[in-house]
């Protein structure tokens, strides 16, 4: 059986006393926002922090909160609360369909949104349509706060850019543009509690309902250590009136764009072969919800 | 209709409430005063020499109390089969597998325990390591077992008709290979003990297991302790399948440590180390070749298959056998040949799993019928119906079908899946396919050479009248079998369901071999039949002297007496009985004689009420060697279509749709078969779409979790429709056989044949992944 091994747990009741809290454990602390992954991990042995701290009696980084046209997430919203919230259903679908597929109800009801971030699982279900979307991170530490691209946080498997004294406070998303759409769709081997074989998130955005393609984000997830672009199937589509042929151009130039590794999972081969797959439907359902979005 | 009043009926489980509220307790929810923790130290290598083994620094830990080894356990060798004990409670000259026992702490608590076990320090000798059975059977390959210079373990070579001969006489022959892959039990309960040695001498041990009676045989062989002081007692059980149905190291450890100490001991498995333990479903190499008249009637079959046993026997000689001999039916088949090879590997051992060695041979030879029948132009369902046995056959391996309802299962199958109008007629994308199936109901002989009956059971009358207890050793593992005896009990007696109190899964209540080769219902079904029976016999003889009725002019049924020829005056027992509990809850009041009443006059008469049934079987068939494996007193068989999605682009599967037909023979209740037809077609999903044990370069298990290792989920189930053929089985108790195995037997091939109806691929290799499919696909299309 596997132990948790000693550990002393905070419970801070606002963020500045979480910051202070942080920083006074010098990089042996660390957030537990869920805590799918993390007590996991130290279970394992992987990682031994002699103090977690819990961000659940913080105010604020349980809900979601409008900001002049963006909205705020807390890091600390469980994934089944996120597919709660009618304006992640209406404005950032591709969320709300990731979130749904995320491990199992069990899972679902325990992990957050920020927790599924800063664990920076390569499978990881959040990190693609987020990143597809623009969203910004919010990080907290004693002596300021900084917002990131969500592009810009990972560094590898388990690796972000994070500071050992910084809190992820909360995700940003703008308003999605006029005339976009987007989509993200796992492919795993079984309906539920699965870990992405491939997953693709594709977002477009039109300059008007049959007018060419203003911008495109295409991310693959689970071919890389991290999420990545498809750079030059986003190149492809940028500025082109979307057809079946310009889709599949794309698709194909996606599966180019990725080495993936051979895994217990599946095989490098099947691998890019299924990122064409996705990509090419991700991009059809992304195109069909930009002509009808306004 | 029937008029039974108990049996047949869809009636809630005994242990339901139990069971939800949280009230069940499982052998790892057990504790005791003074209880030590336990755990073993397992090896790292797969494959190696013990040089030395030195526990000296984990016996100065603070809190340890006991630290053994081969040398305090001794090496008396154990196993399944008595032609194969091959095991040791620890290794003592190598250790065969990454998993393998080594030493045992008992401390005071978990965490000192496993500190403890981290400072054990052994030495070895790297051998090399055999993960494939080529390599193991390799010219100059190490042996795993001195015993087994080319590491083959054990082989079987049956021959029934002359098959070189029919072969020729055949019209269309061909041949195909086909292989499964090591299929974990995937129960939801690790296995779990906790050992009491008391000052008495008496070992009790309680134990998450399917047959405590073999597990009592082997720890009183293993620990040298006379059997009559050796109780086990098994607690809810969240699950078996197979691999829980023999004893295991935790069971022995404990025992031995808590004879040490003279304290309580407790051991429980992680999900990883269930996964080293293992004794699951084994790799199955299959070449079939089958030979049929133009006319479609199948004539003979050619069987070779090679097992991947792992390193130890375990189960494994019933099933090199069994994966044989259970391709000798449902349908006439004259001539079969079979030759089987179970091969010794450096990983964990396989053993029994639902349809014990036969799930892999029924996938591979169903799917290559349907080749046949397509080659001939016919049907896969008439094709089928065209060579199905009938009740009263004998197969060509002797197995006597003394009921067999396969032809009304597939003809319900076809009927209800609306066969006729979508076979051949879906898109592209969209198939459906059928396959048959066909099990032992019950070993008809005990896993070693005895005499023994196979269940007994004893029923005792409270002596207040009111309740009816039955007490029986047979295990209640999930699959519902304290259910169905208690429904058998009351049946049987004439009492309501509610009045029967059972008492199950202990030693000292009896002997039962044990939850597996799908024996339950019927074995202990016939036993505790017979002890219903007894007692109705006795009340009803007391009551016969009172009320000078003849015995056979009365009944009892739903807990009253029936006097067959007009009412009975029983006044006098009437009052008598009211005197007697003046102020009790429940006063007998109506019109009509009670059960309660009577039985309580038979023990004022008679003292206490007991009776005793016992059940083995009668003269089985076969008179050639391993005739033992696959004669029973009775054979379910099943029937299945499965109508499925796939994904051309992805190879993606989705299950659409399942219509299962199963013979049972008589359902005792009908809620608890059809809800081992339901578990038994999720296990036959994932093992065909999704599961496979695998194992890193050094024998490690590289998916020893239900994160990577994966049973489906209840998205991936669809809707079942479960449809139950009673033919009424001469050989079982109110005419039942088995459920809980045979079900499986069709799901695979139904899912692959329904497949290549899908895509026009057959994949000859589980499970059938989705990129399994999609190779499959692009592989015909570059040849098109």
């Amino acid at each position: 059986m596997l132990l948790l091994p000693r550990f002393d747990y905070e419970e801070p009741k606002d963020l500045s006393e979480a910051c202070r809290i942080l920083a006074g454990l010098k990089g042996n602390g660390k957030v537990i926002a869920g805590g799918t992954d993390l007590l996991v991990n130290m279970k394992k042995g992987l990682i031994s922090p002699t103090c977690l701290v819990g961000i659940s009696k913080i105010p604020g980084l349980s809900e979601i909160e409008p900001q002049n046209g963006s909205i705020f997430i807390g890091s600390n919203l469980i994934v089944a609360k996120l597919t709660e919230f009618e304006v992640i259903k209406k404005k950032y679908p591709m969320l709300y369909e990731a979130a749904s597929v995320l491990g199992s109800p069990l899972i679902r009801n325990r992990a957050t949104i920020g927790g599924n971030i800063v664990t920076a699982r390569p499978a990881a279900d959040l990190p693609p349509p987020l990143i597809a979307m623009g969203a910004r991170v919010r990080l907290k530490n004693r002596r300021g706060e900084r917002e990131v691209e969500l592009d810009r946080f990972f560094k590898g498997p388990g690796e972000t850019i994070i500071k050992k004294d910084e809190i992820l406070t909360g995700i940003i998303l703008d308003e999605p543009p006029i005339f976009s759409g987007g989509n993200y769709i796992k492919l795993g081997h079984r309906k539920a509690l699965e870990i992405a074989i491939v997953a693709v998130a594709s977002f477009i955005v039109l300059d008007k309902p049959d007018g060419i393609i203003m911008d495109a984000k295409v991310i693959l997830s689970s071919v890389a250590p991290k999420a990545i672009h498809a750079v030059s199937a986003e190149k492809t589509l940028i500025g082109e009136k979307p057809t079946d042929k310009l889709i599949e151009r794309a698709a194909n130039l996606a599966s180019q764009d990725c080495s993936p590794i051979d895994d217990i999972r599946g095989s490098a081969q099947y691998r890019c072969a299924m990122v064409e797959v996705l990509t090419k439907r991700t991009l059809t359902a992304a195109l069909k919800q930009a002509k009808k979005s306004r | 209709m029937n008029d039974f009043s108990v049996i047949n009926k869809r009636l809630p489980r005994v242990d339901a409430w139990s069971k939800v509220t949280g009230e069940a307790r499982y052998a790892a929810d057990l504790s005791m005063p003074n209880m030590l923790y336990a755990v073993l130290l397992q090896s790292p290598l797969a494959h190696a020499k013990i040089l030395n083994i030195d526990t000296s620094a984990a016996k100065k830990v603070v809190g340890v109390k006991d630290v053994v080894t081969y040398k305090e356990a001794g090496t008396i060798h154990y196993g399944v089969s008595p032609a194969r004990y091959d095991e040791t409670m620890f290794c003592y000259d190598k250790v065969r597998y990454v998993g393998d026992e080594i030493a045992a702490v008992a401390a005071v608590d978990f965490e000192t325990a496993m500190e403890a076990v981290s400072l054990i320090k052994v030495d070895y000798e790297e051998l090399p390591v055999y993960l494939n059975i080529f390599d193991a059977m390799k010219e100059g390959a190490v042996p795993i077992h001195d015993d087994y210079p080319n590491n083959i373990g054990a082989e079987v070579h049956q021959e029934f008709g002359n098959v070189e001969e029919a072969l020729k006489e055949c019209d269309y022959v061909r041949t195909d290979k086909f292989v499964n892959k090591k299929q974990d039990g995937g129960f939801l309960e690790p296995q779990a003990c906790l050992a009491h040695f008391d000052m008495n001498g008496n070992l009790t041990l309680y134990t998450s297991t399917q047959t405590p009676h073999y597990v009592q045989r082997t720890v009183s062989m293993v620990l040298n302790i006379p059997i009559g002081k050796v109780k086990v007692v098994k607690p809810y059980v969240g699950g078996g399948f197979g691999p829980k149905a023999s004893a295991n190291t935790i069971e022995l450890a404990a025992s031995l440590l808590s004879m040490r100490t003279g304290r309580p001991v407790k051991m429980v498995m992680s999900r990883e180390q269930v996964f080293m333990h293992s004794r699951g479903r084994h790799q199955f190499y299959h070449e079939l070749t089958t030979g049929v008249k133009k006319d479609g009637t199948i004539y003979a079959l050619k069987n070779t298959c090679y097992l991947d046993g792992g390193a130890y026997s375990s189960f494994g000689i019933a099933t090199v056998y069994y994966a044989g001999s259970l391709l000798g039916a449902p349908y006439r088949l004259p001539n079969m040949r079979y030759d089987g090879y179970r091969v010794y590997t450096n990983k964990p051992a396989c053993g029994a799993q639902r349809g014990h060695g036969g799930v892999a041979a029924r996938a591979a030879w169903e799917q290559q019928l349907d080749i046949i029948a397509e080659e001939l132009g016919i049907d896969p369902i008439e094709f089928r119906l065209k060579n199905v046995r009938e009740k009263g056959e004998v197969t060509c391996n002797d197995f006597n079908l003394s009921s067999f309802g396969m032809k009304e299962c597939l003809e319900a199958i076809r009927d209800r899946s609306d066969w006729r109008n979508k076979k051949g007629k879906l898109p592209k994308g969209k198939g459906i396919g059928v396959a048959c199936g066909f099990f032992v109901s019950g070993a008809g002989y005990p896993i070693y050479r005895s005499e023994t009956f196979h269940s007994t059971a004893m029923i005792k009358l409270s002596e207040d009248g009111g309740t009816v207890e039955l007490y029986t050793a047979a295990a209640e593992i999930g699959q519902g079998s304290d259910t169905v005896l208690t429904m058998i009990a009351a049946e049987a007696l004439g009492v309501r369901y509610e009045d029967v109190k059972i008492y199950s899964g202990d030693t000292d209540y009896g002997v039962d071999l044990g939850a597996y080769s799908s024996r339950q219902t019927l074995m202990s079904g016939h036993a505790v039949k017979q002890a219903a029976e007894d007692v109705k016999k006795q009340v009803l003889e007391v009551l016969s002297k009172r009320l000078n009725v003849p015995v056979e002019d009365m009944d009892i049924k739903d807990g009253y007496i029936v006097f067959k020829k007009g009412q009975v005056d029983f006044s006098g027992i009437r009052s008598y009985y009211v005197k007697e509990h003046r102020g009790w809850a429940e006063q007998p009041g109506d019109d009509k004689l009670t059960f309660k009443e009577a039985a309580r006059i038979a023990y004022i008469e008679k003292g206490t009420i007991v009776s005793a049934g016992a059940y083995k079987p009668g003269e089985l068939g076969g008179k050639y060697k391993g005739a033992t494996v696959g004669t029973s007193p009775a054979y379910g068989c099943s029937a299945q279509i499965v109508e499925v999605t796939v994904d051309m682009e992805t190879g993606k599967v989705t299950v659409d749709k399942m219509t299962d037909a199963h013979d049972c023979g008589f359902a005792i209740n009908r809620t608890n078969v059809e809800g081992q037809m339901q578990g038994s077609l999720s296990m036959g999903l994932g093992e065909a779409l999704f599961e496979e044990v695998k194992f890193d370069e050094k024998g490690r298990v590289a998916n020893p979790t239900f994160g990577e290792y994966r049973i489906p989920t209840a998205l991936d189930m669809p809707n079942v429709n479960t449809i139950i053929i009673e033919s009424n089985e001469p050989n079982g108790p109110f005419g039942a056989k088995e459920v809980g195995e045979g079900a499986i037997m069709p799901t695979i091939p139904a899912i692959l044949n329904a497949i290549y109806d899908a895509v026009g691929v057959r994949i000859d290799e589980l499970p059938v992944t989705s990129e399994r499919i999609y190779n499959a696909i692009k592989e015909k299309e570059r040849k098109k």
